[in-house]
């Protein structure tokens, strides 16, 4: 027979209040005399001005870094290529189909 | 020596305000085992506003300034400052150069001078002493 190992949920809120009452303890015991709205309550940046709250947060784009690194040489002439200006767009969509028509003759002949 | 109202161990942020390195090593030696003040509880921190002490070395350089002034804005009140080394005092060997906006007492206000090019660790650790009883004074509000 498999013995389960020991299980009470009694015992781990216990456990978990103790902890919570360490932590407190703890925190309890720390510096008090921070003053709220000077540069003492502000991060510390090596003495750097620290950037508005909404330029502190990390990037979403930050994650597909290495993805971009790997891909680069496939990115950088595609990224080029978007220019954002419709007359560009028309040039490729009108390249791609003459490209796809003449490969579809060629196709017919064989 | 005991004191009443300062219970803790001291902890000192270490600044280089365009310092020549010489004095930054001698403060480095306090902690080495010859000295070792950490077994006094006096250790150096990352963070400004951990510190009860700021320890600053160098002439103080242009582009040095407006940090100086933050760091020191960014410790906890009762604060020390000690200027390490010659060049946070006056000057020192660059004290003509048209980088400076030194000495450190022009930009923040400094409570215990350690003169020397650079100073013997044992000087500093004195200078720390000094910084600790007059921090106990300044908790007892008598500053």
């Amino acid at each position: 027979m498999i013995s389960l190992p020991f299980w009470n949920p009694i015992i781990c809120i216990i456990a978990f209040v103790i902890l919570i009452a360490i932590a407190c303890l703890f925190r309890s015991r720390g510096q008090k005399k921070y003053k709220e709205g000077t540069a003492q309550t502000e991060i510390f940046l090596s003495g750097e001005e620290p950037p508005a709250v909404e330029q502190r947060h990390i990037k979403s784009h930050n994650i597909y870094w290495g993805f971009f690194q790997t891909l680069k040489q496939y990115y950088d002439p595609t990224v080029r290529a978007h220019t954002g200006i419709i007359n560009d767009f028309i040039i490729w969509l009108i390249a791609i189909a003459a490209l796809t028509a003449v490969i579809l003759l060629i196709a017919s002949l064989t | 020596m005991g004191f009443n109202s300062f219970k803790r161990a001291l902890w000192a942020y270490h600044l280089n305000t365009g310092s020549c390195n010489g004095c930054d090593i001698e403060i480095l030696a306090t902690l080495t085992p010859r000295y070792d003040v950490e077994r006094f509880g006096i250790v150096l921190v990352g963070s400004p506003r951990h510190a009860d002490v700021l320890l600053v070395t160098g002439p103080v350089a242009r582009q040095m300034a407006s940090r100086v002034k933050r760091v020191y804005e960014q410790v906890p009140d009762p604060k020390m400052v000690i200027v390490v080394g010659n060049c946070g005092i006056e000057g020192g060997v660059f004290h003509e150069s048209y980088n400076l906006v030194g000495p450190v007492d022009q930009i923040i206000p400094v409570d215990v001078y350690v003169p020397g090019c650079p100073p013997r660790p044992e000087a500093i650790i004195e200078a720390v002493v000094k910084a600790w009883v007059k921090l106990e004074k300044a908790e007892q509000g008598v500053r």
